[in-house]
């Protein structure tokens, strides 16, 4: 069917562009040619494309405005963060990402339920504050835990690392604000790579499918969605879960990029949220590709504007300015349309001439 | 013994009604702005429900679809309680509505709208939906075929790649009628389909009730404005006057009932 090939074609232009990315930089990295530091920003780019494309499936394609994803990231993150040093040198490298991806997964996913269960009561602004909150209390409570492990089994504390009364030979796994130290760096450019095509694979198979229609129906019109059937807290909680389980991932992601995960303002903190938000927004909401490019284009802008030391925030902020009334604009849009149609006709007639 | 004997006639009697609503009553605050309802309505049969602005018709629909939990009362379904049951419940149990002002699925493609009606009847899972198993394939092939045979009736098959909210507002009006039908409902509840409709687009709707009507077996019950629709299609109806029943019967008797006469016009 026609409509079926167009969207295959939009997905596959999408994987394309991902892989043609990863081969490009792969290139560069071989011969050389890449800095130290753009070396660095390649497995961020990778994170933060997986937390734009799952945030676009709450706000694009569900239509609730959910601030609070830099908490699920936190989640994600820090259980993972546990689980490897656990199990630290006892089980192979490979072996010790995978599961820790599989319970980052799952522990956001569980953290997801159980926020998603009050707040997707609400609607609209309601929502976004409150996600905004619990975003907020995750990573304050996180500062404030003292987890450590010995022999007698895991041991908590709210108070500080003393009184979690461990045996000599215990390890200390949380050690409140200063966080988890001695964290084994495993991710790399690949795996990344590799995870931002599961969450791609994952979202864009879901917004093509019965469910993904659900949800889209039900974020258009919620009554007329309910009046033919479609349960509105089912749909809308499976695309918050979904949404926080890939979150989850990106934090696994983040955490074994790190030697040691400190939960501060600045990577779990509203800004961050705010951060993914502007991802979202300005690669358009509901535009799955269009979460990719800026993902990309904004995690490296500011590395690259750096030559203009103190004007470079500035750069940054108009660059913003610019994506925004290009992909938004009335006069942007229609601009675009005709720049298209203009391409388009132009092969239609010259496939007409070949013809004649 | 004989009481048995009228109880099974009362069965079977009831067996031959799609809809029996009896004594319903909803009150908003001190407003009482359904009092007293009833209706029935035989299986196959094109009913209308007419009434002054206000008089509570919507009111009803939203009742009977579960939008509201009336006061008092009870609404059977085919011999089944469906009083006080939540929407999505009485859409399985067969009542599925359009919108007095419209309500589609506007960024979705015409397809999709129809396809999503047909959400409980083409089961698969989400793991299934993600993987692509062939599952997915085979029921989305169905999906496809069963949606562009329904959009075929309403002359939507070749707008199917269109989005919802870029057809014309009188095509809006048929999808919205065709999704409903994807439901596979035994009683569709039509909310003013005529309106805003030109003279010969509502002739067409005409025709397309009546056709929907033979042959997907339905029971259809219309809200209506346009006197000449409803007098054209209707074979029985209930004339609501300030959220009581006022009369119901045949059309014709009822639309010369000098009450109903009186209702529309005023003394």
């Amino acid at each position: 069917m026609k409509i079926k090939n167009k969207t295959f074609r939009q997905n596959a232009i999408t994987y394309a562009m991902v892989l043609l990315f990863y081969l490009i930089c792969q290139g560069l990295i071989m011969s050389g040619n890449m800095s130290s530091l753009m070396k660095g920003l390649m497995v961020p780019i990778c994170y933060y494309v997986i937390l734009a494309v799952s945030l676009n499936l709450v706000v694009g394609i569900s239509g609730e405005l959910s601030l609070g994803h830099a908490g699920f990231m936190c989640i994600g993150a820090y259980s993972s963060a546990i689980f490897a040093v656990c199990v630290d040198g006892k089980i192979p490298e490979m072996a010790e990402l995978l599961l820790a991806l599989v319970i980052g997964a799952a522990v956001t996913a569980v953290f997801g339920f159980l926020i998603g269960i009050p707040v997707l009561r609400l609607r609209g602004d309601y929502l976004a504050i409150v996600t905004l909150a619990f975003g907020e209390i995750i990573k304050n409570v996180v500062n404030a835990v003292y987890v450590g492990v010995d022999e007698n089994g895991l041991h908590f504390s709210m108070k500080d690392s003393l009184s979690l009364g461990l045996s000599e030979n215990g390890i200390e796994i949380i050690n409140g604000a200063q966080g988890i130290s001695g964290l084994p760096r495993t991710a790399t450019f690949t795996t990344g790579i590799i995870l931002v095509f599961i969450t791609l694979f994952i979202v864009l198979n879901l917004v093509n499918s019965r469910q993904g229609r659900a949800i889209m129906a039900i974020r258009d019109n919620r009554i007329a969605a309910e009046s033919i059937g479609l349960s509105v807290s089912k749909y809308k909680m499976m695309a918050f879960v979904i949404s926080a389980a890939l979150a989850g991932v990106a934090g696994v992601l983040y955490s074994h990029n790190l030697s040691t995960l400190q939960a501060t303002s600045k990577n779990f903190g509203y800004n961050q949220s705010i951060m993914i938000l502007v991802f979202v927004v300005l690669g358009g909401i509901g535009n799955i590709r269009g979460s990719v490019i800026a993902a990309f284009i904004l995690t490296i802008l500011p590395e690259k504007l750096r030559f203009l030391s103190d004007y470079r925030m500035l750069i940054y902020a108009i660059v913003l300015i610019t994506m925004m009334l290009f992909n938004s604009a009335p006069k942007a849009i229609a601009w675009r349309k005709s720049i298209k149609e203009r391409f388009f006709s132009g092969k239609k007639a010259e496939a007409g001439k070949e013809a004649q | 013994m004989e009481e048995k004997i009228i109880k099974a006639a009362d069965v079977r009697q009831e067996k031959g009604l799609m809809l029996n609503v009896e004594n319903l009553s909803i009150s908003f605050g001190g407003l009482k702005a359904v009092e007293n309802f009833h209706m029935q309505i035989k299986k196959h049969e094109l009913y209308g429900l007419i009434g002054p602005n206000g008089a509570g018709k919507t009111t009803v629909f939203n009742l009977l679809t579960g939008v509201y939990k009336p006061d008092t009362g009870s609404i059977l379904l085919d011999g089944e309680n469906i009083t006080g049951k939540h929407t999505i419940d009485i859409n399985h149990a067969g009542i599925a509505r359009t919108f007095q002002n419209i309500r589609l699925f506007g960024n979705l493609s015409v397809l999709d709208n129809v396809k999503a009606g047909l959400h409980a009847h083409y089961v698969y899972g989400t793991v299934s939906g993600i993987f692509r198993t062939p599952k997915f394939y085979k029921m989305e092939r169905a999906m496809n075929e069963k949606a562009m045979e329904i959009l075929k009736v309403f002359d939507l098959d070749e707008a199917a790649s269109y989005k919802a909210s870029q057809l014309p507002y009188g095509r809006q009006r048929k999808l919205e009628i065709a999704r409903a039908l994807a439901t596979e409902p035994k009683l569709l509840l039509l909310d003013e389909p005529a309106a805003g409709m030109n003279p010969q687009e509502t002739q067409e709707l005409m025709d397309t009730i009546r056709f929907v009507r033979d042959s997907f077996d339905m029971t259809i019950l219309l809200i209506e404005h346009d006197m000449k629709l409803v007098s054209g299609i209707c074979e029985e109806l209930t004339v609501l006057n300030f959220g009581q029943v006022l009369c119901s019967g045949a059309t014709k008797e009822v639309l010369n009932n000098p009450e109903v006469i009186k209702a529309y016009l005023g003394d």
